[in-house]
């Protein structure tokens, strides 16, 4: 009896054990893929642990499941998640259900413009914690067909035309891709690159004669695309197989083919049109919720993953880049250096438009583009104003729909 | 006093119940009440949430605004165009391709067992990775295009797949899914065939009739059955063709499911998806109702 009852006590002292590390639940819609995933846990959280004690329990998910769960938890009053991980358009829906995140101390300098982005609300409803951008790649077997005067750097879309036709007349073949697979990043280089480099808006000025312009424009950049495009979700295996010389595609789905061969590609700006250089950038935070079951535990997550440690980790790990001033500094030599040329020189072009990603609506606006593209475009229809104002009708219904602001540059 | 007809009619009524009430038929309705609430709660309550969401919008209003959304969509015509062209064009042909080979495989000749596995092979990969496989072959640096560039046919590679050579698309669609579906057919068919009883066949022969017009007078009429299952089956996994198409063509060809999972996964509009599926559902309903009265077997005819 006596040996049982030395197990039973074994056994009821090792529940408090289980008790006394922290653990918290951190709900992200970034990292989702498995890699990613596999990635914050053992190259994050691991050390995280180690150091605080504090073991983060790491969930994916999606958009609408982020808003439900989030909402839910409001709601009720209570929840578990403890910190939140999200895109500036997923905390614009749920900003109500944030806390304050005035005081909370971050592990470097985070400049003011990003930390203004995470002020919603009346309140620093978010921390930034990572940037991403879209930006073009090009194989430097394509730099001898450069046209004269053309700065690489400073690339206008006339800039982009004439040196695609001019690999075309040399070697017959159209080494330009962008991507326009079902699941690829079109609608962005249209939304957020086309148009406000065009137009200067998003939104407002989906049926101008500017746009009508660009779209002209693409009709006869489209001759010069590699015709596998519509089949493509991601460049980098394109760019590796060289069936495009220049690309244009998100940094992480082109960052494989940099890893691979960072002696035969560069990174460069989008190209400029009439109104400036349009591009995107993807702002991701972190956030706490006010249901939020360990404030404190959540906040030292913040700061850890703030510091430029972590920040160059989180480069190297899915390509997302820092912004830590202090980590700026810190990427070592080899492809991520290469991007991170590429996407601060386009931050800092002097006739940038930064545009925002829609947030808060149906995600039916990326159709709308999408749509647009595939008949004046793809399938070569003359440019059709009056299919421009419908479209551009639905979309503007879309935002009174959701009651949501216009996205940046269009005054949001 | 009750009349005797009464009287009788009543003892009958009493008689019919105790009848029902008896173990037999009450046990079995007892037993099968597990299976019918699982089937009901999982299975008839989901499918009836999911063709209501594609009639009733989010405050619970009657409305068919989703499906004439999905009338006017810009692409759907194409898509209409491209589901029954696929279906009407790959249909025919794995009939009569896996005719030929359950014919073949019936003979019985040395090693068609191993023939009869070898083409239901494709049977056991799932359709995304058929698509994959025939992507890999019919890609700019896929298999055919070294093929043929290393037997010096080609100075370029071909693209097989893009908008400007849609029809050259379409057709590796439709190779991908002969490839991939054609055992379907081919199995129901065998069985078919090895179900027609071997007295039939001789008498044929006795009288005279071999070889093809064996096949043609005997053969298939009373194969009917089997190419009547065949032929539902077949046509209402074509039209629902899905995962080939978007591995392979992505967004050139559009087809009906791959619209209503861009709806619900991309565009996050689920009641637009769910339009999509019930219109998907009730032209296979139509297709099954046509197939089954306008294929009706000879044989029954002539009875009735």
């Amino acid at each position: 009896m006596r040996k049982y009852g030395i197990w039973a006590v074994a056994l009821f002292l090792s529940a408090f054990v289980g008790f006394a590390a922290q653990e918290i639940t951190w709900m992200s819609t970034q990292f989702v893929p498995i890699a990613e995933a596999q990635f914050v846990r053992n190259e994050l959280l691991k050390p995280f642990a180690e150091e605080t004690g504090i073991d983060v329990k790491f969930i994916g998910a999606e958009y609408a499941e982020f808003v439900s769960r989030v909402e839910a938890e409001y709601e009720a009053g209570k929840g578990e998640i403890a910190v939140l991980c999200g895109l500036h358009g997923d905390f614009v829906s749920v900003v109500d259900a944030l806390a304050d995140l005035s005081g909370v101390a971050v592990g470097g300098t985070i400049s003011d413009t990003l930390m203004k982005l995470g002020r919603m609300g009346g309140k620093q409803a978010y921390i930034p914690l990572m940037q991403a951008t879209y930006l073009m790649v090009v194989n430097k077997k394509a730099l001898e067909y450069l046209p004269e005067g053309a700065d690489i750097w400073a690339l206008t879309y006339d800039d982009l035309l004439q040196w695609a036709k001019n690999i075309y007349e040399a070697t017959g073949m159209q080494k330009l891709g962008i991507p326009a697979g079902p699941k690829s990043l079109l609608h962005r280089f249209i939304h957020g690159y086309l148009y406000p480099s065009f137009t200067g808006y998003q939104v407002l000025a989906f049926d101008s004669g500017a746009a009508v312009k660009m779209w002209e424009y693409m009709k006869e950049l489209w001759q010069y695309v590699n015709p596998a495009a519509p089949t493509w979700d991601a460049m980098d295996t394109p760019l590796l197989s060289e069936e495009v010389w220049i690309a244009w595609d998100h940094t992480a789905r082109v960052k494989q083919a940099i890893v691979e061969r960072p002696d035969d590609f560069i990174a460069i700006p989008s190209p400029a049109g009439p109104a400036g250089r349009g591009f995107i950038t993807v702002l991701a935070g972190l956030a706490i919720p006010t249901t939020s079951p360990d404030f404190d535990a959540a906040a030292k997550l913040i700061e850890y993953l703030t510091t430029p440690e972590a920040q160059v980790k989180i480069l190297q790990g899915v390509g997302f880049f820092p912004v830590v001033a202090e980590a700026a500094g810190a990427v070592p030599t080899g492809a991520l250096q290469i991007l991170a040329k590429g996407v601060t020189a386009q931050a800092g072009s002097p006739d940038a438009i930064v545009s925002f990603i829609p947030g808060g609506i149906s995600d039916e606006y990326k159709k709308i583009y999408k749509d647009t593209f595939f008949k004046f475009v793809i399938r070569g229809e003359p440019v059709d104003v009056r299919f421009l104002r419908s479209q551009a009708t639905r979309l503007r219904e879309l935002y009174l729909e959701a009651d949501a602001p216009y996205p940046a540059p269009d005054g949001g | 006093m009750p009349s005797p007809s009464f009287s009788l009619n009543i003892g009958l009524m009493e008689a019919r119940l105790r009848k029902f009430l008896g173990t037999d038929t009450l046990l079995s309705y007892w037993l099968l009440l597990p299976t019918l609430v699982f089937i009901g709660v999982f299975f008839l309550m989901p499918l009836f949430n999911a063709i209501m969401l594609a009639f009733r919008a989010d405050n619970g209003a009657f409305t068919l605004d989703y499906f004439k959304k999905m009338v006017a969509d810009v692409r759907f015509i194409e898509t209409l165009k491209y589901t029954f062209l696929l279906a009407v064009t790959i249909v025919p042909l794995q009939l009569i391709t896996a005719l030929a080979m359950a014919l073949l495989v019936n003979t019985g000749f040395r090693g068609s067992r191993f023939f009869l596995y070898l083409f239901a092979l494709p049977l056991g990969i799932s359709d995304l990775a058929a698509g994959l496989i025939w992507l890999s072959i019919f890609t700019q640096h896929g298999f055919l295009n070294s093929i043929l560039y290393s037997l010096g046919i080609i100075e370029r590679p071909i693209y097989f797949i893009s908008y400007q050579n849609i029809g050259l698309t379409f057709l590796a669609v439709v190779v991908a899914e002969h490839w991939r579906a054609t055992a379907i057919v081919l199995v129901i068919l065998v069985a078919g065939l090895q179900m027609i009883s071997k007295d039939y066949l001789e008498a044929a022969e006795v009288l005279g009739a071999r070889g093809w017009r064996k096949v043609w007078y005997v053969v298939l009429p009373m194969l009917k059955p089997s190419l009547q299952s065949a032929l539902i089956i077949r046509t209402i996994f074509a039209l629902q063709t899905f995962a080939v198409v978007l591995a392979l063509a992505g967004d050139i060809i559009p087809v009906l499911s791959g619209e209503a999972y861009f709806w619900h996964f991309l565009y996050r509009n689920s009641h637009i998806a769910s339009a999509y599926a019930v219109f998907l559902m009730v032209i296979s309903i139509g297709m099954t109702w046509f197939y089954l009265r306008f294929l009706r077997s000879r044989m029954e005819v002539i009875r009735g």
